[in-house]
């Protein structure tokens, strides 16, 4: 996301993104269609609920270890001949691919989509090193060329129409293309055809790495995975150091669920496993294969109170199911992960001033909790950003001032009671239709942009007493 | 620059804060793989044909195209059909020793410009590039199978000599042809399969298990479902109703 960009409040952000008729209609489109397909999946599905247990266990189990799961994995790739190196740091992760690329000599680098390379903002720095990326997941390489942010996870060109991505493909590529997606998908498959065969340099990040065997699996529809790690001469793989898992056997357990929670399918159409360089005896495959294991703030939190984010997939099942995100869509937060996954992982990557605002950006329904195939517990963890917030004094003042008001009145029967009395009266100029509407001042901006129910003519706790006095009667 | 040493003292530091946490443990793994992979075969030779009706269920639900043939020597022949059929003339096709048979000469009898791939790694990286450039030029892709999962319709595809990874992804048609010998029923049974490729004593083989359930897909232009963006269009599973190995 470029400065000017978050420089925006994300009040502002989300207002923009509601007030973009086509965006709405797009979420709305697409949430749904996840949602159904997720559930389709899991339906007729009987062992899922176990498996979801199951792979929740690894990952813990994963976390128990990570030491010497990282070990495994470093000593498996370097028997393999390939080349392992450690980042704390977006700019050290940055480095090092640079430095892969330059030894390489490469000019151009095809990328397979890769949330991690997203995440240390590798593109910008390849360009400004005079290496030319090309994103070649068809959504990435759409807004790639649109120079814009993906808006989904796994759908990262959603908010984009077929007609807007013919005008971008005529002004780009200057090639004339109907509206239509298939000669839309066409047009990239002989553009990128061209790209793969040429690149010098091939950028993946990894699903998951297996400690075991070194072994980098990549999902993907399209086929771009493959290419990527076909065809060019160096391979590098950027990797979370949570992506690694033990064994074969936990693999094909976390595949079972990652389709079927990401697009409800049984498996997406590519799963690739990656095992180091070109082997003897094969015509094709890189010379070289390096594996970049990037910490980026996630080691941090093995101790800290953000430990169970480090679980998450990326399958983009809760952002599908969460209401605030079907209202603003991925743009409107301001950071590589959207979604209510997306906040947590920003505090983890930037720290909790990061998400200040979007701390709030959740209703705590807790349907995330219900989709993700890990069974990661959202809301808790975004309650405790929240206090800690406020511990920190990182909110902003006045909320918590009127936040700590309201907790004093909560806790106080009496002066609530008074509160409830008051109150009625003060409603009564701005009360309308059973909402307020139209309040003064600093507390507009509560009401401009949700309905605020009217505290009603008799409280619970009247009607209740007024009931017992009957009874005794 | 972060060494692994540093990296690794770091997680150790931060490990050693972590309280109150859950017992958890990781999949068990097969003792013996490659002796309970031969057991998952046995325990499957009986029950093959409910295994291929299931497999040929899924395979077509993700879009793939099922055929069954009685032999071997009937491959050329549909091969040559499905060529015809979408105006394709160019073939590659995996080395005889890696398909379990050799079918360049009929499929070069039936009109068709086969180019087959070399038995092992080639001179050096010119002769390489000018395949690979071939490859590329190739309309159909005819390839072997190491695992057919019914659970899934998914073709499982391993590199190594004589069977180049691209042979089953730039071509818009890939043609598998495969038998009995290398269905199985789950990703569980996969899993074991993965185990045993992977042991100590396995043969060697290339560095690419390649999963493939249906043809290259995308619905990433206002998700509508469309075919080959990168990969193949069309896949094509033709099981051959005996032993291809004999």
């Amino acid at each position: 996301m470029s400065e000017g960009e978050l420089a925006t409040p994300f009040r502002e952000r989300a207002g923009r993104a509601m007030r973009d008729t086509f965006l709405q209609e797009a979420l709305g489109i697409a949430t749904t269609k996840f949602i159904g397909l997720r559930r389709e999946a899991f339906a007729d599905f009987p062992e899922g609920d176990a498996l979801r247990d199951r792979a929740r266990a690894i990952k813990e189990a994963m976390l128990q270890r990570l030491d010497e799961h990282l070990e495994r994995l470093a000593a498996s790739v370097e028997r393999l001949g390939g080349r392992v190196h450690y980042a704390t740091t977006p700019e050290e992760a940055r480095a090092i691919v640079l430095d892969i690329a330059r030894r390489a000599g490469a000019r151009t680098a095809v990328k397979s989509k890769s949330m991690a390379s997203e995440e240390i903002l590798l593109n910008e720095a390849l360009e400004a090193a005079g290496v030319t990326p090309v994103e070649t997941d068809l959504g990435e390489y759409i807004i790639q060329l649109a120079h814009e942010r993906p808006s989904h996870i796994i759908a990262p060109a959603i908010h984009k129409t077929k007609g807007q991505v013919a005008e971008l493909f005529a002004r780009e590529l200057k090639r004339r293309v109907a509206a239509d997606p298939e000669a839309l998908t066409q047009v990239a498959r002989a553009e990128l055809r061209e790209k793969f065969l040429k690149a010098d340099l091939g950028i993946t990040g990894a699903n998951f790495a297996v400690a075991e065997t070194g072994t980098v699996v990549l999902v993907t529809n399209e086929g771009n995975g493959r290419m990527v790690t076909s065809l060019p001469r160096v391979h590098v793989a950027i990797m979370g150091v949570e992506k690694v898992v033990p064994s074969m056997t936990d693999l094909m357990i976390f595949l079972a669920i990652l389709a079927r929670s990401a697009t409800g399918q049984k498996l997406s159409v590519y799963t690739t496993l990656v095992q180091g360089p070109r082997r003897a005896g094969e015509l094709e495959g890189p010379d070289e294969f390096h594996l970049v294991l990037l910490d980026n703030g996630r080691i941090g939190e093995l101790a800290g109170p953000l430990r169970e984010a480090l679980y998450c997939l990326r399958c983009g099942a809760c952002l599908n199911v969460c209401p605030v995100y079907r209202q603003i869509g991925g743009h409107a937060y301001g950071h590589t992960y959207p979604g209510p996954i997306g906040i947590l992982l920003t505090a983890m990557l930037s720290g909790p001033a990061a998400v200040r605002d979007l701390a709030h950006a959740s209703s705590l329904c807790g349907a995330c909790v219900d989709a993700c195939p890990v069974r990661i517990d959202i809301p808790r963890m975004l309650l405790g950003l929240r206090r800690e917030l406020d511990e920190r004094r990182l909110a902003p003042w006045g909320e918590r001032i009127a936040f700590g008001l309201l907790a004093r009145l909560l806790a106080r029967p009496r002066l609530y009671r008074l509160a409830a009395r008051v109150g009625r009266l003060l409603q009564r100029p701005f009360a309308r239709d059973g909402a307020v509407r139209g309040l003064p001042l600093a507390l507009g901006n509560w009401t401009q942009r949700r309905d605020l129910p009217v505290i009603a003519p008799r409280t619970f706790q009247e009607r209740w007493a007024a009931l017992r006095r009957e009874d005794r009667r | 620059m972060t060494t692994q040493a540093d990296f690794l003292a770091r997680i150790r530091t931060e490990m050693r804060k972590t309280r109150g946490l859950f017992a958890a443990a990781t999949a068990p793994r097969p003792a013996a793989p490659r002796a309970e992979a031969e057991a998952i075969r046995r325990e499957l030779a009986p029950r093959w044909p409910e295994t291929l009706e299931r497999f040929r269920r899924e395979f077509e639900r993700v879009g793939g195209v099922f055929h069954r043939v009685a032999a071997l020597g009937d491959v050329p022949h549909l091969v040559a059909g499905l060529a015809r059929e979408r105006e394709a003339r160019r073939v590659v096709a995996w080395h005889a020793a890696a398909l379990g048979a050799d079918l360049a000469a009929a499929l070069t009898a039936r009109g068709l410009d086969v180019l087959a791939m070399p038995a092992g790694e080639l001179g050096d990286e010119a002769e390489r590039r000018a395949l690979r450039a071939r490859i590329a030029e190739a309309e159909l892709g005819l390839t072997g199978v190491d695992l057919a999962v019914a659970e899934t319709g998914t073709l499982v595809v391993r590199s190594g000599a004589g069977r180049p990874r691209s042979t089953s992804l730039l071509p818009s048609y890939h043609v598998a042809v495969f038998d009995r010998s290398v269905l199985v029923e789950s990703l569980r049974q996969v899993g074991v399969l993965l185990e045993a490729w992977h042991a100590p004593d396995a043969p060697p083989a290339g560095a690419v298990t390649s999963f493939i359930t249906g043809p290259s897909r995308t619905a990433d232009i206002e998700l509508t479902l469309t075919r080959g963006v990168h990969g193949p269009k069309e896949v094509h599973a033709v099981f051959v109703n005996a032993d291809i190995r004999g």
